[in-house]
């Protein structure tokens, strides 16, 4: 599904990612983890076309197309999806009205008819639902004066609103206190599907206690430099990012 | 017409046919009022831009054309034609101008409450003069600039709202400007008369629409007297043309404990100036007024704010936003005075801009003089661009960038469209703003 190869990338000309590979399959879920200044939300942001990173080698193939080559708005239609670590407050843009235009315009790319305003209504109680969030929510501004935990809630239920192939969660964990990660983690697992792809990328082990990783990979100075089973994380945890790094370079 | 002392020059066209046709020339009064105003005209004569007031506003354009005045009514306007103007779904007693002259054949006014009075001004000044000798020119005395005195000199049809003590007009009031295209560019000055006793209240729904895309010219002045703890809610939607040129002059008297929540949407015409002029006359009296402007390619969109804190313990809330595109220019004017007399003041006057092209401007200048110690008063400006986080947002869930910035942009300006009263109305202002921002090409 996703295959990358030796991407390196750099922001503001400082090459942050040196050479890094991946390889997703459907249904996986691959954890992302490093120390601070490693380059995990720089990955993140490469995959999902954020202006201001600029890819100077390697490969991106989504689905066996360029990924690289398509606008932030095309890779979301082809499946994208990414869960910000700070999802940005839209003054003014109504939630429900920002949901409708982000589904229907996936819709319109897939060649499925936009959907009416009753089953766009029917469909959104459905997804409340299952990440307990408040449909007052959806008067509001998008995210704007939401507390952090709605914040993070939000960009889950857009995720489960958007049904994305690849889901690529950045520090989704930072700043929720242990209920608010349970109600995330929960909603994350109701859309794990034999299809669906995530790439969770985070500092701490704690979010792998709740999303449970099919491999994890230790990212280190631009590069991944560990990959292993859910129990690498747990070693993480235990002895910190010290002695790879050191391994790496030895 | 001529007259060798005159700085007229184009401008004269406007009166063109004399004043002796005119409704009431009998009046004397009324007669006065018109001839000093006239004069007045002639001595103040073309704007220039090293007056303060017209600095980043040049009328070169507007003195280009000869506007004739219509001398008599245009007909031939059917309802049908009326119904592409309307706005969908919206309840209101409609009054119907088609170029400055009131058309009774096309205005549903029904029935109002009793103790109001409403009308064309024609009308009034052929039959009952004195119903509006009080305030007629009263209100916007000496005017703000040449065009409200030429309106004055030429006072000729427009409408009149008398709300007597007490009474209350629930349903708008809808007084719809049509201007027709003719052979050759013509001039309309309505004037408009809008009186609230104490304690009345009224809701007023002004706009202006065209048939086609022609070019011609509205000069309209309005006069709005508020009585003691009146209140009038009055929106004003201006679509002209996009080659017509638009001045208004409103001139607002507001007594003790009045309440006026004015929203102004200016989106139309090649040039617009547009001057809000407000005096408080007794205490305790809140003015709010809100505005939206777009200005695209060859578009000049100019609004001049100029608030009188006479008397104490009044409060102004001034907040304007403006979202330029292409070639669009803008100027807001903003002038806010507090005599001594005037403590306890509140006044806040805000206005902000979006540029969404490096081609784009706007002359923004908030003024505040305050003589009086004991006040509340503040004024910001911004100016910015779209928030490049923001529209990655967007974006990132599958958002075309042209619907993305016309979603911000909206955003940006929903806080003035919310204010904007009856649903109707809010959605077909969306409307037409939304259809702007995309037609506009992105920078």
């Amino acid at each position: 599904m996703l295959s990358v190869k030796g991407l390196k990338a750099t922001v503001e000309g400082k090459e942050i990612l040196r050479g890094l590979d991946l390889e997703v399959s459907p249904g996986e879920i691959h954890a992302i983890m490093g120390p601070n200044g490693s380059g995990k939300s720089t990955f993140a942001h490469v995959l999902s076309g954020r202006e201001g990173y600029e890819v100077t080698g390697g490969s991106v193939r989504f689905e066996g197309e360029d990924l690289l080559d398509l606008e932030p708005e095309e890779r979301a239609r082809k499946g994208l999806f990414l869960a910000f670590q700070y999802p940005v407050e839209l003054p003014g843009v109504n939630n429900t009205y920002f949901l409708k235009a982000a589904l229907n315009a996936i819709r319109t790319s897939r060649g499925e008819p936009e959907l009416d305003a009753v089953s766009f209504m029917r469909l959104m109680r459905e997804k409340l639902k299952v990440l307990h969030l408040d449909d007052s929510l959806l008067k509001r501004p998008v995210n704007f004066g939401f507390s952090g935990g709605e914040k993070k809630r939000n960009e889950i239920f857009q995720m489960a609103l958007l049904e994305p192939k690849l889901a690529i969660l950045d520090e989704t964990d930072s700043g929720l206190d242990i209920d608010a990660l349970r109600i995330v983690s929960d909603g994350v697992n109701a859309l794990c599907s034999p299809e669906r792809s995530m790439i969770v990328v985070t500092h701490y082990q704690r979010l792998l206690d709740y999303i449970e990783p099919d491999y994890v990979h230790v990212l280190a100075n631009g590069r991944i430099i560990r990959s292993g089973g859910k129990e690498l994380a747990r070693e993480l945890e235990d002895r910190g990012y010290g002695w790879i790094a050191e391994e790496a370079a030895a | 017409m001529s007259d060798s002392a005159s700085n007229l020059g184009a401008l004269e066209s406007w009166l063109e046919g004399g004043v002796d046709q005119l409704p009431g020339s009998g009046v004397d009064w009324l007669r006065a009022e018109r001839s000093n105003a006239l004069a007045r005209a002639r001595v103040e004569g073309i704007p220039t831009t090293s007056q303060e007031g017209w600095r980043y506003t040049g009328v070169k354009g507007l003195m280009e054309q000869s506007f004739a005045r219509y001398a008599e009514a245009v007909t031939g306007v059917e309802q049908e034609d009326l119904e592409d103007v309307l706005v969908p779904g919206l309840d209101a007693h409609r009054v119907v101008l088609v170029n400055g002259r009131y058309v009774a054949a096309l205005s549903t006014l029904g029935a109002l409450p009793a103790g109001v009075r409403a009308g064309s001004l024609r009308e009034i000044l052929q039959a009952d003069p004195d119903a509006v000798a009080e305030r007629l020119t009263k209100v916007a005395g000496a005017g703000a600039h040449v065009f409200s005195a030429l309106n004055t000199a030429g006072i000729d049809d427009g409408f009149v709202l008398l709300v007597g003590r007490g009474a209350a007009v629930e349903r708008p009031i809808e007084l719809i400007h049509l201007s027709v295209g003719m052979d050759e560019p013509r001039v309309a000055q309505p004037r408009h008369l809008i009186a609230l006793e104490e304690g009345a209240q009224a809701s007023l729904i002004e706009r202006y629409v065209s048939l086609g895309e022609s070019l011609y010219c509205t000069n309209s002045v309005l006069e709005l007297s508020l009585g003691r703890q009146s209140l009038l809610r009055h929106q004003r939607i201006q679509l002209e043309s996009p080659n017509a040129f638009h001045i208004t002059g409103v001139y607002l008297s507001q007594g003790a404990d009045s309440r006026y929540l004015g929203v102004n949407v200016g989106l139309g015409a090649a040039w617009a100036r547009t001057d809000l002029v407000v005096r408080f006359a007794g205490q305790h009296a809140e003015c709010d007024l809100k505005g939206l402007y777009l200005a695209g390619d060859k578009q000049v969109m100019d609004h001049h704010l100029d608030i009188d804190h006479q008397v104490p313990h009044c409060a102004s809330r001034e907040t304007f936003k403006g979202v330029l595109y292409g070639k669009g220019r803008a100027v807001f004017d903003g002038r806010i005075h507090v005599a001594v007399d005037a403590q306890k003041t509140d006044a806040q006057l805000s206005n902000k801009n979006l540029l969404l092209s490096r081609n784009a401007e706007i002359d923004t200048k908030p003024q505040l003089e305050i003589h009086a110690d004991d006040v509340k008063c503040s004024h910001g400006t911004t100016v910015g661009q779209i928030d490049p986080q923001m529209l990655f947002y967007l974006r990132s869930r599958g958002i075309s960038p042209l619907l993305a910035r016309r979603m911000l942009c909206l955003g940006f300006a929903g806080e003035i469209i919310e204010a904007l009263g009856p649903e109707p109305l809010r959605e077909y202002v969306a409307e037409e703003v939304g259809r702007r921002l995309e037609t506009a090409p992105l920078d």
